[in-house]
């Protein structure tokens, strides 16, 4: 697969929770090595979305292809098998194991040690332990800048350092596809530069170039980073286009500051 | 409790090195000393008293074994874990008293060990068939399903049926001699208590390697937060019931291990409250840790048989004591886990780990 091919693609996906239509038709398609960023007011459906893609949720209709392959009805295990990374709104580390551990379980599907080989330990599994220890500390510690934290629990550390872990721990799987949900929210200036700053290696980086598909409310940094940017709005796709396009769209300024007519009464 | 501190002076050179189960070269020093304390020093000049509280403490920590996979390492609470302990120990006992060895067989005294084998089996999917609800439940429903184990387990299917082969009625004994490992007859309290000290060390260990490797990790990432788990990779479904099948093959292990001590087998022996004992020994020695589970261990047995002696010197001053020292015995278990739960609810083995950082960090403990 070569750059500019379709990586992701949705067709036509609908969600409904009871009568509420969270997704009502939307199709995207995210080209390989770009970074496609998902915006929207708040409710608009984004986190649904991808939570749709990684297979949290089941869409009712409408089908889901990754590297051109039907995803609709993979587990989430199974689609993170196949190169499907995310990071969450609200940070979901493991808050009892150490930064280590959590990026060592996302090597997950790249180990191999079962019960029995576990158990004794000695041989394969050291082997294959110090082998991805190489791999973590020299990949994703050295890029995340993480060194001081790798023997602290994540439970205990800021909010700021645990979205660099989950980062880190979405990394070590090694995606072809990196959900990254809101990674911004709740950093403060210098966290957000950081962050930025990582979202372009991983995506730019010779030796990682992920595709990314960033949901991300902080503008500037949307505008900055993104190739392609999708709005959302009540379940239904907006406009998809560049940055440029995007930000002199009519209904776009209409999904987020509202009529202007409103605004004329209110003054 | 992952995090830990290293003795001042040492610093690791390369990964082998901070993979290492032992660390520093005192590390290993205290672990030959132990070693040597546990298959030399104590059988040797210990009582056959002591021997049997022993033999009691090792019962303990392999039965906790399980419990602390399961609940401290995978999240999953089970009230039910003496039903698959009970499984192995009939499994065991059947497999001994009812099957046509081969005369070899016999001569060498391969069938014990080997029935322990098949017990450690048979209870892990056991355990298995019971740990299914947990693929759709979580938390208080699970203990439920796991109560239900113990109920349909021990007071139906052993009591009703299992006690009934092969017309012994309720008790199975086990005669002299059948009990044989090798060229030794397990008959008394020393035998025993190396059996038990073989056991408990190679149980410990598997336990100490799993929660380290690969399997491991993923219990925790499962106990810590599920649905992260099952985003990065790990199946679920399959990662609890290989939870199931461990902690029951630990528990047919433990059971088949009861069977050469007591000679003796009735459903009596495993009851809920045994299950929930077994949850207060992790709870007292610290939950998600393994020296957690010998520490509880031997804390809750210590702690009984020195109540059991202190009645007994009591009773000869008030005698209606010994008639209720079951109930002395009960409340002192529900009374040590509150205080544990207010003053220490990380168990001994935290107050352990806070010992240990602070001399490997003295004199510069900042």
């Amino acid at each position: 697969m070569t750059e500019g091919d379709v990586l992701l693609e949705l067709d036509d996906v609908h969600m409904y929770f009871g009568r509420v239509a969270a997704l009502a038709g939307v199709s995207l398609e995210v080209k390989k090595g770009e970074i496609h960023s998902v915006i929207g007011p708040n409710g608009a459906g984004k986190t649904v979305m991808m939570n749709c893609i990684n297979g949290l949720y089941h869409p009712q209709r409408g089908r889901i292809f990754f590297k051109g392959e039907d995803i609709t009805r993979l587990k989430p295990y199974a689609r993170a098998k196949l190169g499907i990374a995310r990071t969450f709104q609200k940070v979901e580390v493991f808050g009892g194991m150490t930064v280590l551990d959590n990026i060592r379980l996302g090597r997950h599907i790249h180990l191999k040690s079962g019960i029995l080989s576990g158990a004794i330990y000695l041989g394969k599994t050291a082997r294959e332990e110090i082998e991805h220890r190489e791999f973590i500390e020299e990949e994703i510690i050295d890029l995340l800048e993480i060194e001081h934290i790798r023997n602290k629990p994540v439970g205990m550390l800021p909010y700021g350092l645990q979205k660099r872990v989950e980062l880190g721990r979405a990394l070590a799987l090694e995606p072809e596809l990196l959900i990254l949900d809101e990674p911004l929210a709740g950093l403060n200036l210098e966290e957000v530069e950081d962050m930025a700053r990582f979202i372009l290696d991983i995506n730019e980086e010779e030796r990682w170039k992920v595709t990314c598909l960033l949901v991300e409310h902080d503008m500037g940094v949307v505008m900055d980073l993104s190739d392609h940017v999708f709005v959302l709005n009540f379940g239904l796709k907006v406009v998809d286009g560049t940055p440029g396009e995007v930000q002199n769209n009519p209904e776009v300024i209409k999904a987020y500051l509202g009529e202007e007519d409103i605004y004329a009464t209110r003054k | 409790m992952s995090a830990k501190f290293l003795p001042c002076g040492v610093y690791h050179e390369d990964y082998k090195h901070d993979h290492a189960f032992w660390q520093t070269k005192f590390v290993k020093g205290k672990m030959i000393l132990l070693f040597l304390l546990t298959f030399v020093f104590i059988p040797m000049s210990a009582g056959s008293y002591w021997l049997s509280v022993c033999n009691q403490i090792g019962y303990t920590v392999l039965c906790a074994l399980g419990v602390q996979l399961l609940i401290g390492y995978t999240g999953l609470i089970t009230l039910g874990h003496a039903a698959f302990v009970a499984v192995g120990a009939y499994t065991s006992t059947l497999l001994v008293l009812q099957f046509h060895w081969p005369q070899f067989f016999l001569d060498w005294g391969l069938a014990y060990p080997f029935s322990i084998i098949v017990a450690g089996l048979t209870a892990g999917l056991w355990s298995v068939l019971f740990g299914l609800p947990s693929a759709k439940v979580k938390g208080f429903y699970l203990i439920l399903t796991t109560m239900a184990a113990q109920f349909i387990t021990v007071d139906f299917i052993l009591t009703q049926y299992v006690s009934q082969i092969g017309g012994r009625g309720q008790a199975f004994s086990l005669p002299p001699g059948t009990i044989k490992i090798g060229p030794w007859i397990i008959d008394d309290e020393v035998k025993v208590y190396y059996l038990m000290a073989v056991l408990v060390t190679l149980m410990v260990f598997a336990l100490a390697n799993l929660v380290r490797s690969r399997p491991g990790r993923a219990w925790i990432a499962i106990r810590d937060n599920d649905i992260s788990a099952e985003v990065m990779g790990i199946n679920i479904v399959w990662y609890k019931l290989l939870a199931f099948f461990v902690a029951g093959f630990m528990a047919g292990i433990a059971g088949a291990f009861w069977v050469s001590n007591t000679a003796a087998l009735s459903p009596e022996h495993f009851t809920w409250s045994w299950s929930l004992w077994l949850v207060g020994v992790i709870l007292i020695g610290g939950v998600g840790s393994v020296d957690g589970i010998i520490f509880g261990s031997i804390f809750m047995v210590l702690v009984m048989e020195l109540l059991q002696m202190a009645t007994i010197y009591l009773g000869d001053f008030f005698p209606q004591l010994m008639m209720k020292f079951l109930y002395v015995k009960e409340s002192a278990f529900g009374l040590a886990i509150c205080a544990f739960l207010i003053y220490e609810p990380r168990g001994l083995s935290y107050r352990w780990w806070q010992i240990k950082n602070y001399f490997n960090l003295w004199p510069f403990s900042y």
